[in-house]
């Protein structure tokens, strides 16, 4: 029961540290608090063992992986981000018949998608989709994610732009990443598809606010500046040339191969 | 087999059962002939270690007395075929008594006179000690009573079964525990608890492959994959995938079949198209004919993936016998894809959505929202050798022209048309069109068909089988003739030089 109770203590440290965005002290607390939820009885992966405030114990461990992944959010941490992610999907997997289903669930699995949206793991990205069932997909962190994911598909990245400045304050990791990302996207669109473009146009289409930015982002890409316009490079065809002389021989050897083994 | 069968019919004739006189129609097929026969190779099958032997016969048997067999038959088979005392013995009729139809004091009687007869006779076996009949017995419980949709009784069964099957540890038994483990799997299901035997599969797929019985391990992969797809986990389920030890051949084709199966639905999840349909294929081209149902899933997913990866499936096959009725509402997805209607697309699969989310394919689906629009850019790129933005955002319904210049800059990038965009004049024009033969588009096509034949022509030599000793035996036969034709020639010269001598 002291344990109960010590632990309860250690998490208000937690949340307090977190509504002044401590993140150093937070992860000392937190530190702390693994170790006390390895001790209580009937936190998994201590399944089997049951105590009389096991309920208690388990809203208790639910809050404070919440709490990890929030504060984790918070301080832009990716390797603390993507662990804290998983404890607390596998909490929620195990004791799913264990405790009543809590609201933030779902919000949280929205949070993972934005996540993994960002980092364009899009395969993981549509195996974590397939575990959300229909009631989870009303809520709003889920239903950007997806929204935003269909959008990057499609190439409608002013709606992805748009719809950034307007995610639930969580999310506000995403958005810069996500800028970054939208912006190569359509540097490398508009290269495919412009031969040239007037200085003007090419900054409104890549969403930059200055001349400046755009130079130098033209710079990095290769493209010469001519007066007015931006001319855009195509890829020596060289490669592609090389690459498939490369593939007829591969084809050619298999042929000698196969046919060699048809007795 | 059939002539044993008649024999043993004659020998029995002698007293008529009163089980002849239940079975209201002559049935040209005898359930207890059947069974003889069944035991009589179930024990041929141990003494001689064969075990192909008991695969296929054994199943296609087990098959055919499935369709014919009643309670009292099985209270029957059981006096005759396990040993009074046996513990298993009392527990499997007590389930059979639960439910069964008929008065059983009847059956006890004639069968113990069948069995004496039997015995007189010779050509039936009696009571067996071999764990192989017993868990067999187990077997056709499970199955008669997942017949009669007896679900809860079946699990407890299975249990019982699966709890005896762990205590042996012999080859000959591999096929029969197959089928056990499978039915045990399906009685889970029925009764939506499929979750709670995760471990005891899992450890079984383990001590299979510990003891190299291939069949096991075959058909557990297959029951543990079925089991995490049935809960959407696919990254557990490509996990245990990956790492689960695999034989090189498969011995059962149905269990190759659903593993494909599997294997496909998760690459299509994956986003891996181009393996998904290659492994969906093979899948669908390997099923036996009376899998209809199995079949109709392949199709269905394979439809998708066509669809997702740019190609326009065949409209023959949605008319195939059988498969014009399930496959309706994804004929209508097609038509809508095709035409590269967004609108249209979102009325099918508001239409269809229940459907869509029983075969769990919705968000595939929402995935082809994308390839509606690349399509209708595509036919409008054809059509048009110059169209302003602001046309092309009205044929495709998009918002707004600046929508439709990021969407062209896009499916330009991807290669999906073939344009170029000018953003001043505000329009999209299209590139001269080279000649196909003159680009390496046939080579590429010819390349997947002789990759397809060579693969096919592997295969068929893997999968020949031959008699082990047939090459022993032809050249016995050569030799054995040779030998003796010596061994006469010898005592005939012999002979001969006698003769002369004298």
């Amino acid at each position: 029961m002291s344990l109960l109770k010590e632990a309860q203590q250690l998490l208000d440290k937690l949340k307090t540290a977190h509504k002044k965005n401590d993140w150093p002290a937070g992860k000392a607390v937190l530190g702390q608090l693994r170790i006390k939820l390895i001790q209580l009885p009937a936190v998994p992966p201590n399944t089997g063992f049951s105590s009389p405030t096991a309920q208690q114990e388990l809203l208790l461990a639910r809050d404070v992986y919440e709490h990890a992944v929030l504060l984790a959010l918070k301080s832009q941490d990716e390797a603390a981000l993507e662990s804290s992610f998983t404890q607390l999907k596998t909490f929620y997997a195990d004791t799913r018949s264990l405790l009543p289903a809590a609201p933030q669930e779902w919000m949280f699995a929205g949070l993972d998608l934005l996540r993994l949206l960002v980092a364009n793991r899009i395969a993981e990205f549509h195996t974590e989709l397939e575990l959300i069932p229909a009631e989870g997909m009303t809520v709003p962190h889920v239903v950007s994610a997806v929204q935003l994911e269909q959008w990057l598909m499609e190439g409608a990245y002013n709606k992805v732009l748009a719809a950034g400045k307007s995610l639930p304050p969580e999310c506000s990791f995403a958005v810069e990443q996500l800028s970054a990302t939208v912006r190569e996207e359509i540097a490398s669109c508009a290269e495919a598809s412009y031969s040239s473009l007037k200085l003007a146009d090419a900054q409104v289409l890549m969403m930059m606010t200055s001349k400046k930015e755009l130079e130098q982002f033209a710079e990095q890409h290769g493209w010469a500046i001519e007066g007015d316009l931006v001319h855009f490079h195509r890829a020596a065809a060289d490669d592609a040339n090389a690459e498939q002389h490369l593939r007829l021989i591969n084809q050619s050897l298999l042929y000698a191969k196969e046919l060699e083994r048809i007795v | 087999m059939v002539q044993e069968q008649a024999a043993a019919a004659g020998a029995n004739d002698a007293a008529p059962s009163a089980k002849d006189a239940e079975q209201q129609q002559p049935k040209p097929f005898s359930v207890k002939e059947g069974m003889q026969g069944i035991i009589t190779l179930l024990e041929k099958a141990v003494k001689t270690k064969e075990t192909r032997l008991l695969m296929g016969r054994l199943m296609r048997q087990t098959a055919m007395v499935r369709k014919h067999m009643t309670a009292s038959d099985l209270v029957a088979f059981i006096n005759t075929y396990l040993p009074m005392d046996s513990k298993s013995a009392g527990f499997l009729k007590g389930y059979v008594m639960q439910d069964g139809d008929t008065a059983p004091m009847e059956d006890d009687a004639t069968a113990a006179g069948d069995a004496g007869d039997g015995a007189d006779a010779g050509s039936a076996p009696g009571p067996s000690q071999l764990p192989e009949v017993e868990l067999y017995m187990y077997l056709l419980l499970l199955v008669n009573l997942l017949d009669r949709k007896q679900f809860a009784q079946a699990r407890e069964v299975a249990d019982t079964a699966v709890g005896l099957l762990q205590q042996h540890n012999r080859r000959t038994l591999d096929a029969i525990g197959a089928r056990i483990y499978f039915y045990y799997s399906w009685a889970y299901e029925c009764t939506g608890a499929l979750a709670d035997v995760r471990s005891t599969l899992m450890a079984a797929h383990c001590t299979a492959g510990l003891r190299h019985d291939a069949v096991g391990q075959e058909t557990l992969l297959n029951l543990l994959l079925r089991n995490y797809l049935a809960y959407n986990l696919y990254d557990q389920a490509e996990k245990f995938r990956s790492k689960a030890q695999k034989a090189d051949t498969w011995r059962v084709p149905g269990q190759y079949c659903r593993y494909l199966y599997y294997l496909g639905t998760i690459r299509a999840i994956q986003l891996e198209y181009t393996e998904a349909k290659e492994v969906l294929q093979q899948a669908s081209r390997k099923a036996p004919t009376c899998a209809h149902g199995f079949r109709v899933a392949c199709n269905k997913w394979l439809i998708l993936v066509r669809l997702l990866l740019g190609e326009v499936p065949e409209r023959v096959e949605f008319s195939a016998p059988g498969m014009r009725t399930p496959l309706a509402p994804y004929f209508e997805l097609t038509c809508a894809v095709r035409s590269g209607d967004l609108a249209q697309f979102r009325v099918v699969s508001e239409k269809f959505a229940a459907a869509f989310r029983a075969d769990r394919t919705t968000n595939l689906i929402t995935r082809l929202q994308y390839n509606v629009i690349r399509t209708g850019l595509r036919r409008i790129n054809l059509a048009y050798s110059r169209i302003s933005l602001k046309d092309v955002a009205e044929k495709l319904a998009l918002p707004s022209a600046v929508d439709a210049e990021y969407i062209c800059a896009k499916a330009i990038r991807d290669g999906g048309i073939d344009a170029v965009l000018d953003h001043a004049g505000g329009f999209l024009a299209t590139r001269e069109l080279t000649d196909l033969y003159s680009t390496n588009e046939p080579q590429a096509a010819f390349h997947e068909r002789i990759a397809f034949c060579l693969n096919l022509h592997n295969e068929a030599v893997k999968a020949m089988r031959f008699e082990p000793d047939a090459h022993k035996r032809a050249l016995a036969a050569a030799n054995g003739g040779k030998e003796q034709m010596s061994v006469e020639e010898i005592a005939r010269a012999i002979e001969e030089e006698e003769e002369d001598d004298m």
